[in-house]
């Protein structure tokens, strides 16, 4: 790496360190690791923010998106991209005029409209060329802007750093005021139509003094499954009731989308049986894919196999004081500890085309091993080895076709269910196939 | 993050048709097969009966070869000292068993344009009836999905990956069936709807040749037709005929197996179709040619 490619990185580190470093210390010390011991830039980025004293989780992690795969509700975009437009305008802001720039930014796989809400600090021109960090999205219409907040860091990129292609439109994503079902609810929707029955509703507030709000949180459904919500005014929602809700936006909590409808939005009430039963009904079966379409779901029921049992599934050891998993006689936070037992699952459910990680507490895994905590610690005991009980639930679980329901999570190691029940498939194999032989057969 | 790679549902005649690897780029990345219908396979899981296991290996460093059948065809395995946790299973199973295996394919092309494809596990495990049948199922649906995905490409001039994403199929799967029509031509989507067919009545025992009947029928049984096929009682002898000649523990010669049908009033004609219909319900397997063994 020469100077030139070198000089993003030292600014980023420079900022890590709160500018309070040389660059050209920095440069240098970054070199040595890159030129002279050769690893990696991240390892290298990393070694020289701890030299330093900084902290090197501070370092942008990395979030390098391409434009066509922004979507709304993204934080800490980073995004290499050519300045198409740049637009000085002025807005008013609690009654101040305040400059703002906006116009379209693209790469090599589409263009997107972008605002930069502070031109003095960050200059931009049409045709520069530029890393883009900390930006976030947002969807207004339909449409996705990338934002630069106080936040936001541009780097200077060589022209032909990137190649623009301004051809491809702006992404759009669904939310156009068209009814949607509730397993269609993806982050980062605005103006979305759902109609549901409440299933569940609270008052309550959040915040304090001046800032202080009353929210109306509680749990919707539909056929296709549950959400939770959050009413920003009072609609005087109550439980039972079937309402479609109109100009309402979804908001992800860990990939799990959530519905939340303020002052602009429409509450039509429907009458009661103009849905069926969903509240005491299981919930239809979903495929993982579809869930990691919207990124997460809540009490989703998922069929599929599980094709491993992964490490520190069975019996274990939880600290007293953080209930944090006791490894080797010892808790990572407060060290040599007695710990006390509990069973849990880790595994991975697999349904021919996508993968998710289940997590089973000690209920669900002592129903799928028929025997309970006690009776599991009484067999390691026997056995000296705590392992026997991994052992017995890979027995149990392994290749295994089963219906698990919970709520979905994403992180960044994927999707991620927190399993509620667990229970053997109910699918009536012979009826599908005849069904399927059926519509195959009808084809020949 | 790097996901993990899925495990396909692929049967063992589109599996064993693979003549396709990618190989992946750079450290660590996955190869996958491409199969003719365009599953894009690096992991799979397979349930079936494992019929052969040998340790081709030493005691110290075994080396084991099991074949295991599904309704299509035979998935050959070979599990070594690197696949520790299969191997320790192997090693204890008896066949014939109903097995699940996740396992990784591999390759192996002595020449160029030959290429036989195999299955190195990284689990194995005996399983029931029930757990092969609702393989069987899903991977009929898997495999249906597949042959729909490849005839919409083959309308599209050129087949495009991003089409079929917008069809709804999935970007593994779109990706998989470009790469496929590109290598193998115009795939005979028709062979594979025959073969889903035939795995569908393998379910349905009675679509599978001869009635059976299902259900405990409110006629004395006298009254029912000889001619109609074999009744369940016939099957239940032929079996009982089958294990008792087994004494080898390596299958019942079928020669014997005609003699003594023969003083239990079977008929050769009949005896044919009653052992089609055992074998089509998975009751028994030929281990070897002229030899039957109940599974």
């Amino acid at each position: 790496m020469n100077k030139e490619e070198l000089a993003p990185h030292v600014k980023e580190i420079a900022r890590v360190l709160g500018n309070k470093v040389d660059e050209s210390r920095i440069e240098e010390e970054l070199d040595n690791y890159l030129n002279v011991y050769r690893v990696s830039l991240d390892t290298a980025k990393r070694s020289v923010v701890k030299n330093f004293g900084g902290d090197p989780n501070a370092l942008a992690k990395g979030n390098r998106r391409k434009v066509a795969d922004l979507k709304g509700g993204e934080q800490n975009v980073d995004v290499a991209v050519k300045v198409v437009t740049a637009n000085p305008k002025e807005i008013e802001v609690d009654g101040k005029p305040r400059p703002l720039v906006y116009g379209i930014m693209a790469d090599e796989t589409g263009s997107i409209s972008y605002s930069l809400w502070d031109p003095q600090r960050i200059a931009l021109k049409a045709g520069d060329v530029v890393m883009v960090r900390n930006g976030y999205t947002k969807e207004y219409n339909g449409r996705v802007d990338l934002n630069l907040g106080n936040r936001a860091i541009v780097e200077a990129l060589p022209q032909d750093a990137v190649v623009a292609d301004t051809t491809v439109s702006t992404p759009m994503a669904m939310g156009s005021g068209e009814p949607m079902k509730v397993a269609q609810l993806a982050d980062g929707m605005n103006n979305v139509t759902v109609t549901a029955r409440v299933l569940s509703v609270e008052r309550k507030e959040v915040g304090e003094g001046e800032t202080a709000k009353v929210v109306f949180q509680g749990m919707m459904a539909d056929d296709t499954g549950k959400v939770q919500f959050s009413a920003w005014h009072d609609f005087e929602l109550k439980p039972n009731e079937v309402v479609k809700v109109s100009k309402a936006y979804v908001k992800g909590w860990k990939g799990v989308p959530k519905l939340n409808f303020g002052e602009r939005a429409v509450v039509a009430r429907l009458s009661e049986d103009s849905m069926p039963d969903v509240v005491s009904s299981r919930p239809k079966p979903r495929t993982i894919e579809d869930v990691e379409r919207v990124g997460g779901a809540t009490d989703a029921l998922i069929i599929g196999t599980i094709v491993d049992v992964k490490e520190g599934s069975g019996l274990i050891k939880r600290c007293p004081q953080c209930k944090r998993v006791v490894q080797k006689g010892a808790c990572r936070l407060h060290g040599k500890v007695d710990g006390y037992p509990d069973l849990r699952v880790k595994a991975v459910l697999d349904d021919g085309n996508s993968t998710l990680t289940a997590v089973m507490g000690r209920p669900v895994t002592e129903a799928l091993l028929g025997m309970n905590l006690d009776e599991c610690v009484r067999q390691a005991k026997e056995a000296m080895n705590a392992e026997v009980i991994r052992e017995v639930v890979e027995e149990k679980l392994l290749a295994r076709p089963l219906e698990l329901r919970g709520n979905v999570l994403n992180d960044e190691y994927g999707l991620m269910m927190i399993v509620s029940e667990a229970s053997p498939i109910r699918v009536d194999v012979q009826a599908r196939a005849a069904e399927l032989l059926a519509e195959t057969e009808g084809f020949q | 993050m790097i996901g993990r790679e899925l495990a396909w549902r692929v049967f063992a005649a589109e599996f064993n048709s693979s003549r396709l690897e990618i190989k992946g780029e750079g450290e660590k990345a996955p190869s996958h097969l491409v199969t003719p219908l365009g599953a894009m396979i690096n992991r799979v899981l397979l349930v079936g009966v494992l019929t052969d296991i040998d340790n081709i290996g030493t005691e110290e460093e075994p080396l084991w070869r099991a074949r295991i059948q599904d309704p299509t065809g035979t998935f050959y395995l070979s599990s070594g000292q690197y696949q520790p946790e299969a191997t320790a299973a192997l090693a204890k199973m008896q066949p014939p068993k109903f097995v699940a295996v996740v396992g990784k394919c591999r390759t192996y092309s002595p020449e160029e344009g030959t290429m036989y494809v195999s299955i190195r596990p990284e689990k194995v495990q005996v399983v029931d009836i029930a757990a092969r049948d609702f393989w069987v199922l899903e991977t009929c649906q898997a495999t249906m999905r597949r042959i729909n995905a490849v005839e919409e490409a083959l309308e599209m001039s050129p087949p495009s990956a991003e089409e079929l994403v917008k069809l709804g199929y999935s970007l593994p799967l779109a990706n998989g069936v470009v790469k496929a029509l590109d290598h193998y031509g115009e795939v005979e989507t028709q062979r594979y709807r025959h073969m889903v067919v035939d795995a569908l009545k393998f379910l349905l025992p009675e679509m599978a040749g001869p009635e059976v009947p299902e259900h405990v029928s409110d006629i004395p049984e006298e009254i029912e037709d000889e001619e109609e096929g074999p009744s369940a009682d016939k099957e239940q002898v032929v079996l009982g005929i089958v294990q008792r000649l087994d004494k080898t523990g390596k299958g019942a010669v079928w020669d014997d197996i005609v003699s003594e049908a023969g003083k239990a009033g079977i008929e050769r004609d009949e005896l044919d179709e009653i052992t089609n219909s055992l074998l089509d319900k998975g009751l028994v397997y030929e281990p070897v040619l002229g030899k039957m063994k109940i599974i």
